[in-house]
């Protein structure tokens, strides 16, 4: 299923993938595009237009941290890794989306 | 401290920023087509592919710009809004702190540019670390600072290898006689001069190394713009100086010192140079790789070969050098304007710790808020980062207020004339001071900020919420912190007060201390005779015909001459013992010595306390040229170096041995003179002798005692020169009230700006006291009010909030006490005739203190005191 509207209107889903995605190890743009992919089952397909402000966003936030490195293909990269405050960012952002998705699921009688 | 990297990184490092997003952005391409490349598309394929995939690219760099300048102005611009409206909400408040800020900072930033002018501003030489000044020692005659012989430098000059270069400088005055005549320094130099100290004509050339003999001189700028109008024509001009011709060859360029005189003549390397007269300043550029320390030792084992040498005259002689920093200002100046920096920092110290007192308090009436937005989920730093952002934009406005301020001040300055304080002309608000002014600006709003974002409850909001505003006592711990600002105000106060008071009291003794001459009715100028008065009694026969002239003035009523001018003039001294007794202790006196025509005492009002007065048969000590020495010479001598040599003795008509050490000539004492400051108020009695004029020793200082105005009689005396010689130049024409005046016009800097600043420490000081005890009393009006309905009497209550409003204040007072008096001692050089610990002074600060804290509080006290308890009780 290609990116639709439906889903920019769930504002902040694109960080808490970002978050989550991060939580496991850092990772290059290109990297984190493609996971958010694989993890949601390609429901998102995020695309640079909105992947590098979002990423820049959450720099300036204080949530992530950026360094250079290599890739796996020793390609030069600018890794993102999850900083301290991101991680509790994640942690909240979390069990925010707990809340809702129940409520969301309960109001909606999805079984 | 996130929002302050991430200006750093936006505002600064901009480029840099831009730079490293391309960079990422290329970096995601390439891993984009690696990808597809290794699904199997060709390159050209692969390529395409990403390029659409990746999109618009110049977008998605304007959308990240977007982002980190929206997350830098987001986080700025609302606090900084917040607290401007917070501030606009008291502007009462507000302006109160930027003036006291701007006062703070203004004087700061005043006193900063004098001493940046005088003390950091670089020397306009080439690598001027390497310059040094060099001088000559006598240390077994206690001289450490003496000018070289020309013999000396010329063997020094020839043999030593730790310097580049040294050079010389002879200090030297010319009559210049085309045109208007005029008397003009005209310092003969050697021929590297300029070269040693690394600076090179602006206009035409340097002296060149064959050119010690050749008639040629080169300008100095000021003189270059003020006479000539700078006009580049110069070039070529023949001067007349002194009766010689000199051609202009060149024009330096504007600095200070030694290219700041008038005209520049070449000087010869001569080989049988005289090795007695000490009258060369020498200037040394050290060699690169040579350690001031190896050319120390080089220059000592020089001296040892020359004394061993020359033992006559080069008996004890070692050399020095002084680092080129000391040119400008000398130590004195140095230690007289950093203690002004000091002082003016705890001014402003005093001006912080005021607004950080307004601050509290106006933090206390907003401690129920605060706790609410605590409550409400605000972070605790961003309640800290607010009240700090709220005194940075005070600060701010003080800095600016200040900075005008500051430049009103300058603009005074730059007209004064302090002798002793440098480049006062060229003070100006220039880029290191206003530096200094943006760093003290961070540094006030920090400190102003400081107390009150501690102040932020750390503990127990919900006390906070539950604790009236009116409740007595409840704040304790804000009340203790600002008790403690009161403290360490009156004590920063007391610092500045006694050092006032003390600079004031040495002030004073300089200037009513007895001084021996008068200076009121008086009036100095000095001629500039041609080298041709030396020359068959000329200058003699001008000397009289002008003081007969003058005396026929019916304004005049005395007149006289004497070799130096007393008060600004140098000195020249000699060895003087008694001549049938050897000196009882120690080495013989040093003392100066004056030539001086008959009505000289009279003019400049010396007593003759004994003996009589020169007269027509008194001679110069000196043998004419050409003619036998005199058989029989006559001095006086000053009261104190009467005593010195003839304890005990009437000394009129004992004989003196003068310039003992140095030839010796045998004279008698034939009049005793009154004590004088004539070396300068704070030197204490010279020591004088006083030496007959003639035709060898023609005297161009004069004195004149006057009836009424002296400048008055300033346009009679130039038509009498005149008509004398018209090509004679009149020169520092001044009162002797204005060089008395003028002498010690760097301590009346000292004392008016002192006292100016602990004027306004005081006034802040009770402003503090002040504001503290109204407001601890305004939330006691109740408690006051149930007291008196208990029928507690006036002055028990006053006794209470007065003792509470006045302890900090005692407290202040002791802990000032105790630092002045440790501090003090690196006020010492300063001072004259007082001692540091000076009790008086200590006592008289403390009262002072005492009473304007006391009205401070009492001020307050006295209006709560007055309220209806009925009316008090009802706050509750």
């Amino acid at each position: 299923m290609p990116p639709s509207a439906n889903i920019a209107l769930l504002q902040g889903t694109l960080d808490v993938l970002i978050l989550k995605v991060l939580a496991l190890e850092p990772m290059h743009g290109l990297g984190i595009s493609r996971r958010i992919a694989q993890v949601t089952k390609d429901t998102f397909q995020v695309k640079p237009g909105s992947l590098f402000p979002a990423l820049h966003r959450m720099e300036e936030a204080g949530w992530l941290s950026a360094d250079w490195g290599e890739s796996e293909n020793n390609r030069r990269a600018k890794f993102y890794r999850l900083t301290k405050r991101g991680l509790r960012q994640l942690k909240q952002e979390t069990d925010n989306w707990g809340r809702i998705s129940a409520a969301m699921a309960g109001a909606l009688e999805i079984p | 401290m996130q929002w302050l990297s991430s200006i750093w990184r936006n505002l600064f490092r901009k480029h840099a920023v831009d730079s490293t997003l391309d960079e990422e952005i290329r970096s995601y391409l390439q891993l984009l087509v690696d990808e597809k490349m290794a699904a199997g598309a060709d390159s050209e394929t692969a390529r395409r592919e990403a390029a659409i995939e990746l999109g618009a690219l110049e977008t998605i760099k304007e959308q990240v710009r977007d982002i980190r300048r929206g997350a830098l102005l987001e986080g700025l611009w609302t606090e900084l809004r917040q607290s401007i409206r917070a501030l606009r909400h008291n502007p009462g408040m507000a302006a109160m702190c930027a003036l006291m800020l701007a006062l703070g900072i203004g004087a700061s930033t005043t006193i900063f540019s004098v001493f940046e002018a005088a003390l950091l501003r670089p020397l306009p030489f080439r690598d001027a670390g390497r310059l040094v000044e060099l001088v000559e020692t006598r240390l077994d005659r206690g001289m450490s600072e003496v000018a070289f012989s020309e013999a000396d430098f010329w063997d020094l000059h020839d043999r030593t290898k730790s310097f580049e270069r040294v050079a010389a400088y002879h200090n030297n005055e010319a009559n210049l006689t085309d045109g208007q005549p005029e008397k003009v320094s005209a310092p003969q130099v050697t021929v590297e001069f300029f070269r040693t100290l690394g600076v090179a004509p602006v206009l035409g050339r340097d002296f060149s190394a064959d050119e010690g003999r050749a008639n040629v001189a080169i300008l100095g700028n000021k003189f270059w713009k003020t006479r000539y109008g700078g006009n580049a024509n110069i070039l070529g001009k023949v001067l007349r100086l002194s009766d010689r011709s000199y051609t202009v060859v060149g024009v330096l360029p504007a600095g200070e010192p030694w290219i700041d005189d008038q005209v520049y003549l070449p000087y010869p390397h001569r080989p049988n140079a005289d090795r007695s007269s000490w009258e060369f300043n020498a200037v040394g550029r050290l060699a690169t790789g040579v350690t001031p320390e190896a050319a120390k030792t080089e220059l000592q084992r020089l001296a040892e070969l020359l004394a061993a040498a020359n033992p006559k005259e080069d008996k004890g002689l070692g050399f020095d050098f002084l680092p080129s920093r000391r040119w400008i200002a000398p130590d004195s100046t140095r230690t007289a304007l950093r203690f002004l920096l000091v002082a003016v920092g705890i001014l402003a110290l005093i001006a912080c710790v005021n607004v950080a007192n307004l601050l509290l308090a106006r933090g206390l009436a907003r401690q129920r808020e605060i706790a609410v937005r605590i409550a409400l989920g605000a972070a605790r730093a961003r309640l800290v980062r607010f009240v700090m952002l709220e005194s940075l934009v005070l600060c701010t406005l003080g800095a600016v207020l200040g900075l005008a301020l500051a430049a009103a001040c300058v603009h005074v300055l730059r007209t004064a004339e302090i002798p002793g304080i440098p480049r006062l002309d060229e003070v100006g608000l220039y880029p290191w001071v206003l530096y200094f002014t943006a760093g003290i600006t961070l540094i006030t709003s920090l400190l102003c900020g400081l107390a009150p974002a501690l102040q932020t409850p750390a503990q127990g909001i919900a006390t906070a919420l539950r604790e009236s505003d009116r409740q007595a006592g409840a704040s304790r711990r804000q009340g203790r912190l600002r008790s403690m600002l009161v403290t360490a105000e009156v004590a920063l106060a007391f610092l500045l007060l006694v050092s006032a008071g003390l600079v004031l009291r040495s002030f004073q003794g300089l200037l009513n201390g007895h001084r021996g001459f008068e200076t009121t009715h008086r009036l100095m100028f000095s001629l500039s005779y041609p080298d041709s008065y030396g020359e068959n009694g000329r200058g003699k026969q001008f000397v009289d015909s002008f003081l007969e002239k003058l005396s026929a003035n019916p304004e005049i009523t005395s007149s006289g001459a004497v070799n130096v001018r007393p008060v600004e003039g140098p000195n020249f001294g000699m060895g003087i013992d008694a001549a049938s007794h050897s000196f009882a202790s120690g080495s013989p006196p040093w003392a100066g010595w004056r030539i001086i025509t008959p009505g000289y005492l009279r003019a400049v009002g010396l007593p003759l306390l004994g003996g009589r007065n020169f007269n027509e048969t008194d001679k110069p000590v000196w043998a004419e040229r050409g003619q036998a020495p005199p058989s029989h010479r006559t001095v006086m001598l000053s009261s104190a170096l009467a005593k010195l040599l003839f304890p005990n003795e009437d000394p009129v008509g004992k004989h003196t041995l003068l310039w003992k050490g140095q030839g010796g000539l045998d004279a008698e004492v034939v009049g005793v003179v009154g004590d004088s400051l004539e070396r300068g108020l704070d030197h204490g009695a010279a020591l004088t002798v006083y030496l007959p004029y003639g035709r060898v020793g023609v005297p161009s200082e004069f004195v004149i005692e006057t009836r009424g105005d002296p400048m008055a009689v300033v346009p009679s005396v130039r038509a009498v020169i005149k008509r004398l010689d018209p090509n004679l130049p009149l020169a520092d024409i001044r009162t002797f009230d204005d060089v008395v005046s003028l002498s010690v016009s760097s301590q009346r800097m000292n004392s008016v700006v002192l006292v100016t600043f602990s004027g306004f420490a005081l006034l802040l000081a009770s402003l503090g006291i002040y504001g503290v005890l109204s407001y601890s009393v305004s939330r006691r009006t109740s408690e006051i009010g149930l007291r008196m309905a208990l029928g507690a009497s006036e002055s028990s209550i006053l006794r209470i909030t007065v003792g509470q409003g006045l302890l900090p204040v005692l407290v202040g007072i002791t802990i000032g006490g105790a630092i002045a008096a440790w501090l003090s001692r690196y006020l010492k050089s300063l001072l004259f005739g007082v001692q540091p610990f000076d009790l008086s002074t200590y006592a008289a600060v403390s009262a002072l203190l005492f009473v304007t804290a006391a009205l401070a509080c009492f001020v307050p006290c006295r209006r709560a005191m007055r309220t209806d308890p009925a009316i008090a009780l009802r706050l509750e």
